[in-house]
């Protein structure tokens, strides 16, 4: 097996440098020979175990004694029966309430000190009350105790390496719990031994092999480049497999880029943009387009109403009269009319725009002669909302006016739309009915994934929408379901996902 | 668009031929018709169709007659129409529309049939065609209402009046029970669903016979004798009645044509009226009252850009059963008993091209050459979208129509000057979006589970009453941004502000306001050239509770317009 060595640690690279195959490694050997802190012993264990470099061998229980604070201060001073003593070798005789206010002790710690010391018969109750040395030495117990703190004090005291005296002094004067009181506290600890498997061997081979020594450069500072130290060392690799940590971006919404996509697709195809208010009228709504105020598409349950003010103050003319006029007689366009009396409270009634050719008509009487429009409008419909049908939406649509265009060129056109916009195989026309075009036509198209789908409809504007609101050259509509492209762009099945409100799944989401 | 059902056997019958469904989807668009769907087991097509103007093909015999006649190039022959010159012997045959009409309903019209079983299939394409043409030619019986009656039981004439609604009473199809008309509106079903077409009219449309046996109540219900029409009836009486006399005369050719085409005999029956008609005070039905229509060939090339012939734009006329003449100059045309869609020209150039066939139409690129741009307020908002993405913030794009909850309750605000859907759906559609700020709280409301920090903003629309423009309404594009994590405030906030307007290249001073959307003391408008361009602040902790939002959360929002 091939070891990438450079993606360790610096603490395991220097923990397998350090130590050979069959020798026992703890966390104490680290502390004590590469000055690792507990915490970072932990970690290089952790670390190598699980890649297999190290094993556990062994574990013991040890149980350790060290100084309390009490003990520290007894190492310095010497323990209470040790000044005692002391005392009454050098200043003679005194009672036991003289020595515990000379020596600024407890009477109790007086009392039991002095209990151990005639105990031993280095000292005894003399005349008067008055204690007094015996010996001329020191017993042995008070020489036990200045040893065992002393050695307590450069590391902590293994039970198992005290000898009999020592062990019971220890038993005498520790505690597990609430040691303020005693000059040694009990600590029970587990000791873990490793050592370097067959794999740990190789590791290490490999890492003296490559000269790495964990004393590598990790991230660069301003302070390493300004002082040339990265010079006199090298740079420790970092592992490229790493999960990196998410970001998150500032960024556009996938739909509104595939709508900026499209609109710069009809840009770059001579197509200049349109754009309107949200609240249309009747006139612009339907009547300028030739649909009877009867018709059924205008229905209450159809277009939303505007409740208040629920009326236009007035509708331009002299489009008003030759829009009315066409519808009830034809006016001068050619047409028979719808023959029925024109509404002119109802042509004022407001409504939410249902349908982006309002926009067109809206563009006739100011349109340039050559001229190619066209817009991305949002339009209501007053529609159950589902997976299909949202309250409101965006329809794209748009004109070509010309001396010249007809029927072939809006398949031209159509044609061109179907490669250019939606990048169709195949294109099909079929009839279709507009109630403001004659001829209508259907562009159904061959998608590489969708198969045959209706891409839009179109045709040549009736001469009753485009004579009434001033122009008299022929005029292509068209209309694209841009949406249904947008969806699968997104890999999307629901318009209602096209605005949906949720943060997250807007961040997450891309384009095909 | 109208779908109907067809009867695989009557429809085959009609065909001459059967047709597969790969050769029916083929032939279809001659008819602006798709097949919805071809069920085997009951053997029925459903058929959608698309031209709204052409209700004569709404029914099995429609589509066929279409169908034929461009497989066959033959023109579909009726000999049963009488003309303005020349009516036809109506046999005794008569409906009389009395005086009292006008006052709710003023034209009624008939003709009669026999000589053929009604079976199962004729009936339910009788009581398709009554459906289709009523209600969605008819505008739900309100300018057409049919009925369908027992010829043999009729005594001639007809009586079609104004009736009084507490006194004229019969027993209605489907009930017992003898009504009057107006307990019919409040009792019968199908009173309840078009009573209302007449309620509030001084009297009622009533048809009956001279026997005094009632036909019907139109347009809401056939009595229970003459009116129920079953398999097995041999003779039958057609009545349309409505408001305008064109369409009543169409529905009647229509039915008539269909009825012809399944294997009856058409009897006419002169209807006469109190006042003049555009036909004059009597008209025997069925009646040709269509005009002849004609077509400048010029035009006719111009449109379809396509040096046709004169012979090729007849014969494409034939293949659609469409009777032509041609001369140097222009084609005449004789309007099909059955159609009434030759409104201008162009409609006959359509005609044309699909009898020529669409596909012998070779597509072409416009010549004209033009310059393509977007709005100025394309470009603006464009540049506003970078550099709120280069500040952090994701774009969203939000629905503009919303509830009164979202755009006013949980703001705070009275919404006085919100524009409000007279006819919302549901009340969750019921405001337009005045501001972009509620679609952002929205967002806020529903993503706790997205990682902090939220930056989000959208540049779209937003609407609202103002009473300077035509419309008493204003439509503005508006940059919207907002900001929550536990660490966000004002001076965030702020140095965002200040760094948009720098790359904007606009000068602005911060103002204090009041307003209940944001925190007192933490909130501000923004003015640009002494114009209050926008609003910024510390969202105020009532809206969040109300959102049920618990992140700190900083909002601003900008008129592009007026910046622009």
């Amino acid at each position: 097996m091939e070891i990438d060595v450079r993606n360790l640690h610096p603490l395991e690279i220097r923990l397998l440098r350090h130590v050979s195959p069959g020798e026992a490694v703890t966390a104490q050997r680290l502390i004590d020979e590469l000055d690792y802190k507990i915490g970072q012993c932990n970690q290089a264990f952790s670390w190598l175990t699980a890649k297999g470099f190290l094993e556990e061998t062994d574990r013991k229980f040890r149980t350790l004694f060290e100084l309390t604070e009490l003990g520290q201060q007894q190492l310095g001073i010497g323990t209470p029966a040790q000044r005692i003593f002391n005392l009454l070798k050098t200043k003679g005789p005194a009672s036991l309430p003289e020595i515990a206010e000379a020596l600024a002790l407890e009477k109790s710690d007086v009392g039991s000190a002095f209990g151990m010391l005639s105990k031993s018969g280095a000292c005894r109750m003399g005349e008067g009350n008055k204690a007094e040395a015996v010996t001329s030495e020191a017993p042995a117990e008070v020489m036990i105790a200045a040893k065992v703190l002393e050695k307590a004090s450069v590391e902590a005291l293994d039970e198992s390496a005290l000898d009999e005296e020592e062990r019971n002094f220890v038993a005498k004067n520790s505690k597990k719990r609430g040691a303020a009181g005693s000059p040694l506290k009990i600590i029970e600890r587990e000791e873990v031994f490793f050592a370097l498997t067959d794999a740990g061997a190789n590791a290490k081979a490999a890492l003296l092999a490559a000269n790495i020594t964990g004393e590598e450069l990790g991230s660069v500072t301003t302070s390493m480049l300004s002082s040339g130290s990265w010079k006199q060392a090298s740079f420790r690799p970092y592992s490229l497999n790493t999960p990196p940590a998410r970001l998150i971006p500032g960024r556009r919404n996938p739909y509104g880029s595939y709508l900026q996509w499209v609109k710069d697709k009809l840009c770059s195809l001579g197509f200049e943009e349109f754009d309107g208010p949200l609240v249309e009228n009747e006139f612009w709504n339907g009547d300028a387009l030739f649909m009877p105020q009867f018709h059924s598409a205008r229905d209450i349950h159809d277009v939303y109403y505007v409740k208040n003010p629920s009326h236009a103050k007035q509708i331009e003319e002299p489009y008003l009269s030759q829009v009315a006029q066409t519808h009830e007689n034809g006016w001068s366009t050619g047409s028979r009319g719808w023959r029925y009396s024109f509404d002119h409270e109802f042509t004022r009634r407001q409504v939410m725009r249902s349908q982006g050719t309002v926009l067109s008509a809206k563009t006739l009487p100011h349109a340039k002669v050559p001229g190619k429009y066209f817009g991305v409008a949002r339009c209501f419909r007053y529609d159950q909302v589902d997976a299909t049908h949202g309250a409101d939406f965006y329809q794209t649509e748009g004109i070509v006016l010309g001396e010249d265009v007809n029927l072939k060129t809006l398949l031209g056109l159509l044609k061109m739309f179907a490669e250019e916009v939606a990048g169709a195989e195949e294109v099909k026309y079929v009839p279709g009915y507009f109630p403001f075009t004659e001829p209508s036509i259907e562009v159904h198209i061959k998608h590489p994934v969708l198969g045959w789908f209706e891409l839009g409809g179109s045709g040549i504007f009736r001469p009753e929408v485009t004579k009434a609101l001033g122009i008299d050259v022929p005029v292509l509509a068209w209309g694209l379901g841009i949406d249904r492209m947008a969806l699968m762009h997104l890999g999307l099945n629901d318009l209602r996902e096209l605005f949906t409100p949720d943060i997250e799944s807007v961040r997450m989401r891309r384009g095909n | 668009m109208p779908k109907i059902e067809v009867q695989e056997n009557l429809f085959n019958s009609l065909l001459g031929t059967p047709y597969t469904d790969e050769q029916l989807e083929a032939v279809f668009p001659v008819a602006k018709a798709e097949l919805d769907g071809h069920d085997v087991v009951e053997k029925l097509y459903k058929i959608e169709l698309n031209d709204t103007n052409r209700p004569d093909l709404w029914s099995a015999a429609g589509v066929a007659r279409q169908l034929v006649s461009y497989r066959d190039k033959t023109i579909a022959r009726y000999d049963f129409f009488s003309t303005a010159e020349e009516e036809l012997d109506s046999e005794g045959r008569r409906l009389v529309v009395h005086e009292s009409a006008a006052l709710v309903r003023p034209f009624s019209i008939g003709f009669a049939a026999t000589g053929k079983v009604v079976d199962e299939d004729i009936l339910l394409n009788l009581i398709q065609s009554q459906e289709k043409l009523c209600n969605n030619f008819g505008r739900k019986r309100k300018t057409i209402a049919m009925g369908v009656y027992r010829s043999d039981m009729i005594t001639y004439p007809v009586h079609f009046e104004g009736a009084d609604p507490d006194k004229a009473h019969f027993v209605p199809l489907h009930m017992d029970e003898d009504l009057t008309l107006r307990e019919i509106c409040a009792k019968h079903p199908k009173g309840l669903e078009y009573g209302p077409i007449v309620a509030d009219k001084p009297v009622f449309p009533f048809l009956y016979d001279d026997a005094n046996e009632v036909l019907s109540f139109p347009p809401v219900i056939n009595s229970a004798r003459i009116g129920a029409v079953e398999v097995g009836d041999e003779h039958l009486f057609f009545e349309f009645s409505g408001t305008g006399l064109d369409d009543l005369l169409l529905a009647a050719s229509i039915v008539a044509c269909d009825c012809s085409d399944m294997g009856f005999t058409i009897l006419p029956v002169r209807c006469e009226f109190p006042y003049d008609t555009d036909y004059g005070r009597e008209i025997t039905v069925p009646y040709y009252f269509q005009q002849p229509a004609a077509c400048d060939l010029a035009f006719l090339r111009k449109m379809l850009g396509d040096a046709l012939s004169g012979e090729q734009v007849v014969e494409a006329l034939l293949h659609m059963g469409v009777f032509a003449l041609v001369d140097e100059k222009m084609v005449y045309i004789t309007v099909p008993e059955y159609r009434n869609d030759f409104l201008h020209p162009v409609d006959i150039v359509e005609d044309v091209m699909i009898g020529h066939g669409l596909e012998n139409f070779a597509p072409e690129l416009p010549n004209d050459s033009t310059v393509g741009r977007i709005t100025g307020e394309e470009t603006f908002a464009r540049k506003v979208k970078e550099i709120m993405v280069g500040l952090g913030f994701q774009e969203m794009m939000y629905n503009y129509l919303g509830s009164k909850r979202e755009y006013i309750d949980n703001m705070h605000v009275d919404g006085s000057d919100y524009i409000q859907i007279a006819n919302p759906m549901s009340e969750n559609y019921e405001y337009v979006r005045p501001s972009v700020i509620p679609s952002l709280l929205e967002s806020e409301s529903v993503s706790g589970h997205a990682v902090y920090p939220h930056q989000i903003f959208e540049v779209g629309k937003v609407a609202f009453l103002d009473d300077t423009d035509n419309s008493g309404t204003t439509t503005r594009n508006y940059l919207g941004f907002l900001g929550a994590s536990s660490d966000m405030g004002f001076n965030q906030l702020s140095s965002q502000i200040s760094t948009l307007f720098y790359f904007l290249n606009r000068e602005y001073v911060m103002q204090e306001i009041a307003d209940p959307r944001f925190i007192d003391g933490r909130c501000g408008k923004l003015v640009s050239k002494g114009v209050e361009v926008g609003i910024f602040g510390e969202v105020h902790p009532a809206v969040l509770e109300s959102w049920g939002i618990t992140m700190p959360t900083v909002a601003c929002e900008i008129d592009l317009d007026l910046l622009k």
